[in-house]
């Protein structure tokens, strides 16, 4: 049994901090600076403009010029998100967060931990989060976020039973909600344009037919319909590291560098690295204007290496929107312990032939033996031009 | 003097004096020669008009023979043009068999 937990709207209310009256009227988060210019979450009020979110901002403010703009913190919310992560963690539940404001969990490790039943674990959930969620329980991921987004704030909705009950509770259900899933997300409309409202419809069709007009999302969406999900993965277990820096004033361009190279240095000074290199960090920042900043910077390779850190962390500095008040820098992976040796085996080099040779191969099947032919130099010096060279068969 | 895009060494494997081979063998040929229907000067031989295009300039001209010990001799004269679109083209001139060519 999968166990939901939905927080609508949950990167808006963060945003919106203690301003909470404007959650009451038409608000929508601002583009974030350097992205495409769309609206992200949305008020209730809004969405009876009907403004929804990732809506082009001009059509959004074109429905509703009243439309309040709520400058998005990217920062606070992972903060927030992480907080909550480590409550449900805290009940011992393995969590797969899918985004801020939505994560799933097996239930079936924790019924006994918690009285035995789902109801106490759903309650336990509940406890410890102390935020207003929705949750709900089912047999696949899919299913249990379809029961969530149908719960109400205090009374969960539980699905038992197994994948037959799943697809059966889906099957009535709007395939707006295949909009939950990244892969699937594009589906609802061409199948709202075919007459095709309720999951039930795309689950009574032949599996190959769905496959052959709309792809592999076409297919997920299938077995979602049908009550089946793939496993949850559960994330890794955290291992926080940062470090923080309060600028004296707003700083920009070079002094900002510094700052920069004063954050690299304290956090690869850390003791908790215990020598490893590090994969990925995130780098935040605190504006001015109000609002943060907040850009996850994975490296070519694992890096221990302050120089080389912060060449390719300046880089995504100057892409700072507005002058900074605080700066932050976070590991969010670690790689293997500081060390310079490379692997033995060129492996990805084998990995590009083994592609290369598939290629070829598909491209003879549709086209012929000469599809995929080489350029040999039978004479490169020779002075007439037509023995220079020849076309072989590739391989 | 017009070399016809049919003649016999375009037809051939590579052209002029390179002898004949199978389909799959001058499918599979780079920079084989190609007809090409040129007007030259009677005097020094100098291309005027190649393909309808007349000739701006003479960049450059060179003579290739090759394999004279050979039943199939090769004997060339190359020139390279510019017309007066911009294109830069390179002709030859068969000085065994006769006809024109165009070659990249």
């Amino acid at each position: 049994m999968v166990v939901c937990v939905l927080i609508p709207r949950f990167q808006l209310t963060v945003a919106v901090g203690d301003r909470e009256e404007l959650l009451g009227a038409p608000a929508a988060l601002a583009p974030e600076p350097g992205r495409e210019a769309r609206v992200g979450e949305v008020s209730l009020a809004a969405e009876a403009f009907g403004v929804r979110a990732g809506m082009p901002l001009g059509e959004a403010l074109a429905r509703c010029p009243s439309l309040t703009l709520v400058p998005p913190d990217p920062a606070g919310v992972a903060d927030a998100w992480e907080r909550l992560l480590v409550r449900l963690e805290s009940i011992g539940a393995a969590v797969e967060p899918e985004r801020p404001g939505l994560a799933c969990f097996e239930a079936q490790g924790l019924v006994r931990l918690h009285g035995g039943t789902l109801e106490r674990v759903l309650a336990a959930t509940r406890r410890v989060l102390r935020h207003p969620a929705r949750l709900g329980a089912g047999p696949s991921r899919f299913c249990a976020l379809a029961a969530a987004t149908r719960a109400r704030a205090r009374r969960p909705q539980v699905v038992l039973g197994d994948e037959r009950a799943a697809r059966d509770y889906l099957a009535s259900l709007p395939v707006a909600l295949l909009r939950g899933r990244d892969e699937t997300a594009a589906l609802p409309e061409p199948l709202a344009r075919l007459g095709i409202e309720t999951l039930g419809a795309p689950a009574a069709l032949p599996r190959a037919d769905v496959a052959d007009r709309f792809g592999s999302p076409g297919l997920l969406a299938w077995e979602l319909a049908q009550g089946r999900d793939g496993r949850l993965r559960a994330r890794e277990e955290p291992e926080r590291l940062e470090e923080e820096l309060e600028l004296p004033e707003a700083l920009s361009g070079a002094q900002l560098d510094r700052a920069l190279g004063l954050l690299v240095d304290r956090l690869l000074a850390r003791r908790e690295r215990r020598g490893r290199t590090l994969r990925a960090v995130v780098l935040a920042a605190t504006l001015v204007e109000g609002g943060t900043w907040r850009e996850q910077v994975p490296f070519r390779e694992a890096l221990s290496d302050p120089l080389r850190m912060r060449l390719a962390l300046a880089q995504r500095l100057a892409l700072l929107p507005a002058p900074a008040e605080r700066l932050r820098l976070a590991v969010v992976r670690f790689g293997p312990a500081a060390t310079d040796q490379r692997s033995l085996l060129d492996e990805a080099a084998v990995a590009r032939r083994a592609r290369l040779r598939e290629g070829v191969r598909q491209a003879r099947a549709a086209a012929g033996p000469d599809a995929a032919l080489r350029v040999l130099a039978v004479d490169p010096d020779s002075r007439v031009p037509e023995r220079r060279a020849v076309l072989t068969p590739f391989e | 003097m017009v070399g016809g895009p049919g003649g016999r060494g375009a037809g051939a494997v590579g052209g002029p004096g390179v002898g004949v081979a199978s389909a799959a063998a001058r499918r599979h040929r780079l920079a084989t020669p190609r007809g090409a229907r040129v007007r030259a000067d009677e005097r020094d031989g100098r291309p005027l008009v190649v393909d309808g295009r007349e000739v701006d300039a003479v960049r450059e001209s060179w003579l290739v023979e090759d394999r004279w010990w050979s039943e199939r001799p090769l004997r060339r004269r190359y020139w390279e043009v510019v017309t007066t679109c911009g294109r830069n083209v390179v002709v030859f001139h068969d000085l065994r068999e006769g006809g024109w060519f165009r070659q990249r």
